[in-house]
């Protein structure tokens, strides 16, 4: 196929609006370069194309799907990322170790606490460094209340994507209230820039303990309510029952973790698997479910944020008194070699791998984030589903485009 | 203050070269420069200022239940000044009523600074704040801002909240373009407003005004929810005192071209 192309002069403000092959058209004017693009593109009787994104309120962020319709079923999809990688891992290379706490706080950055904590502990185990055991309670601390405000949000998004407006505004207020305690304790809402090498920023102060006693006395009774608003909501049970099943091999081929992993019935939590910080000295369980499905990983966020409050409880008793940083020099020289360290978060296996020279910055820093990989299984699910289940299959999952892109 | 009478006047008519200059024209009267007649109701001239506002007085108004408002008694509430000093009736509450000033601009800004709708584009970790803005805590509801449309074509404010990538610049220039006039944008956070933190970065825009014109920064990484809705009502000053970017905007692709 030849177009008449006319040369244009460059002040033509049409010029770039008229372009054929702009990002905006859903076929690539180009021959297809892999032979999955060639399939994809390849339209049989009925079916359609529709681009979701990525600007779309239920991709998360900025999602791009092109989605291979037929009838309102649909048939195969091609998703396109990028549009949020803002190069923080070479980011990290540029500056020096303490650099790097604030430079990944954005990359889960509805659960920054776990983030940021990558640079952190990967520095430390370079250093063979030994963290205050009241540091280490504090963070234990900071990460439970964080990942209830996440899981908090997790309910409301997941009604709201399935058209139901309420349960986003309860749980803002939990996440609100959670997030202003944290503020009070790192100074920041949402980018706390909190866990240093070798300990924390500061110590517990006086608001923050007086504002999480306050959201303590009810926290366990709030969840009920919440709980009380979705589960016996008949239009939620029925368009999540039995909706994004996934199987146990289909979660170990795809690498998922978190609690989409333990929506399918394998108890498996890094907590517990592989232990760090003093959560060996915690009770708590990992729950799951059977079934695999949406309303699965719904009732397993509403457990786990139960298991969230009781740690909480026990950190609380069981806080011991001493420093929260040791002794470090304030120019870090970490000695050369490769670590690896994974934590739990809320989406699941949050790790990295880096590699320090000698110097004081980082040589590599490669962040391993859940939601890249829980998004592949929301690929794998999507065909075969209603246009308006998909997005309550990618509401379960939860991705965050902050960790996908990178 | 008395006027200095004695600098030397400047002959506009002789010029170095000798040549007279000739006088400037002015340009010609347009019809919309007359003196409309009063039949024509609403519409106004360019002189037409708000030096003499029509006062309607509020008399048309009255309670659908007498009961209401405590049936126009003086309220309960003893501790507040304003509702001491002022009138005690319930006309307090209508009183912004009490005077129109028949500027039909004056009035559609009124009502736009009133019922502003956000594009709800979340970018990045700014959106999580934009959201919290929106719900339970900080309602922004309060304040005008109402309803978060998905579809830029609904929309009359664009935030742009969050790291503003390479990759994401074209699809976000695109909805703007798609916002109907008038229409602003505010740009929240470093990341938009700078590059922030990412300024040093392959891959992010240093600030959303090198592609789109901008009416109010929100500094901050991420801006507390209170900062956006302070930017926001400082957007709907800057409406109301027309101070914003539309009115010199043409109609048609106002960003530049090339990007």
């Amino acid at each position: 196929m030849t177009t008449e192309q006319t040369v244009r002069s460059l002040d033509d403000p049409d010029l770039f609006v008229e372009t054929p092959g702009t990002i905006y058209d859903a076929i690539p004017p180009l021959p297809p370069r892999t032979e999955r693009e060639a399939e994809f593109y390849t339209m049989r009787d009925g079916e359609m194309l529709i681009n979701l994104g990525p600007q779309h309120p239920s991709t998360h962020g900025v999602l791009r799907v092109v989605l291979k319709i037929d009838g309102e079923r649909v048939v195969d999809l091609d998703p396109v990322l990028g549009y949020l990688h803002r190069g923080v891992e070479k980011i990290c290379e540029n500056g020096d170790w303490h650099h790097a706490i604030s430079n990944c706080d954005p990359l889960e950055y509805i659960a920054a606490m776990f983030s940021e904590a990558m640079p952190v502990m990967v520095a430390e185990k370079l250093l063979d460094l030994g963290v205050p055991r009241r540091a280490e309670y504090i963070r234990v601390l900071a990460w439970e209340l964080n990942r209830i405000s996440s899981h908090a949000l997790f309910v409301g998004w997941l009604a709201l994507d399935l058209g139901g407006l309420t349960p986003i505004l309860y749980g803002f207020i939990e996440r609100d209230e959670i997030v202003e305690m944290l503020a009070a304790l790192t100074g920041q809402r949402l980018l706390f820039n909190y866990l240093r090498i070798g300990g924390v920023n500061g110590d517990l102060n006086h608001d923050f303990l007086s504002r999480l006693g306050d959201w303590m006395g009810n926290a366990l009774k709030r969840i009920e309510d919440q709980q009380k608003l979705l589960n016996s909501n008949e239009i939620f049970v029925a368009r999540t029952r039995g909706l994004g099943v996934i199987d146990r091999d289909l979660a170990r081929r795809t690498l998922l973790s978190g609690p989409v992993l333990r929506a399918t019935g394998i108890p498996y939590d890094v907590r517990r698997a592989h232990p760090y910080s003093v959560y060996p000295e915690l009770e708590f369980t990992i729950p799951t479910r059977e079934e695999g499905d949406s309303y699965a990983r719904y009732l397993l966020h509403l457990d786990e944020i139960k298991q969230s409050i009781h740690i909480i409880d026990q950190v609380l008793h069981r806080m011991p008194d001493g420093p929260v940083m040791a002794k470090v020099p304030r120019l870090m020289r970490v000695p050369p070699g490769r670590a690896y360290v994974s934590i739990e978060s809320p989406r699941g296996q949050y790790s990295a791998y880096g590699m320090s020279d000698g110097s004081d910055q980082p040589f590599r820093l490669r962040i391993h984030d859940p939601s890249f990989f829980n998004l592949q299984a929301v690929g794998l699910l999507m065909p075969g589903n209603l246009v308006a289940d998909t997005m309550a299959i990618m509401a379960s999952v939860d991705p965050i485009m902050g960790g996908v892109d990178k | 203050m008395e006027v200095n009478d004695d600098r030397p006047v400047i002959q506009p008519s002789v010029t170095s070269g000798g040549q007279p200059l000739e006088p400037r024209h002015e340009p010609p009267a347009m019809a919309a420069d007359q003196p409309s007649s009063p039949q024509d109701g609403l519409s106004t001239t360019r002189d037409d200022s708000l030096v003499e506002p029509i006062i309607v007085a509020n008399s048309t108004w009255t309670p659908a239940d007498p009961t209401a408002y405590n049936g126009g008694q003086p309220p309960q509430i003893t501790h507040l000044r304003e509702l001491e000093l002022g009138d005690k009736s319930d006309n307090a509450r209508w009183g912004a009523l009490d005077i129109i000033p028949t500027k039909a601009d004056y009035v559609l800004d009124l009502i736009r600074i009133n019922s502003l709708w956000p594009l709800l584009s979340g970018l990045a970790c700014c959106a999580m704040e934009m959201m919290s803005a929106a719900t339970s805590r900080n309602d922004m509801d309060r304040f005008g801002m109402f309803p978060f449309r998905a579809s830029p074509r609904q929309a009359d404010v664009l935030i742009v909240a969050g790291t503003l990538t390479t990759k994401m610049a074209g699809p976000l220039i695109r909805l703007w373009e798609q916002m109907p006039e008038p229409k602003w944008c505010v740009a929240m956070g470093d990341c938009t407003t700078s590059g922030g933190r990412y300024k040093r970065s392959y891959a992010t825009v240093e600030g959303i005004d090198r592609i789109m014109p901008v009416d109010v920064y929100v500094p901050g990484c991420p801006p507390r929810p209170e900062g956006l809705i302070y930017g926001m009502m400082k957007l709907q000053q800057l409406i109301k005192e027309r101070r914003g970017h539309w009115p010199e905007r043409h109609v048609g692709p106002t960003v530049p071209v090339g990007v």
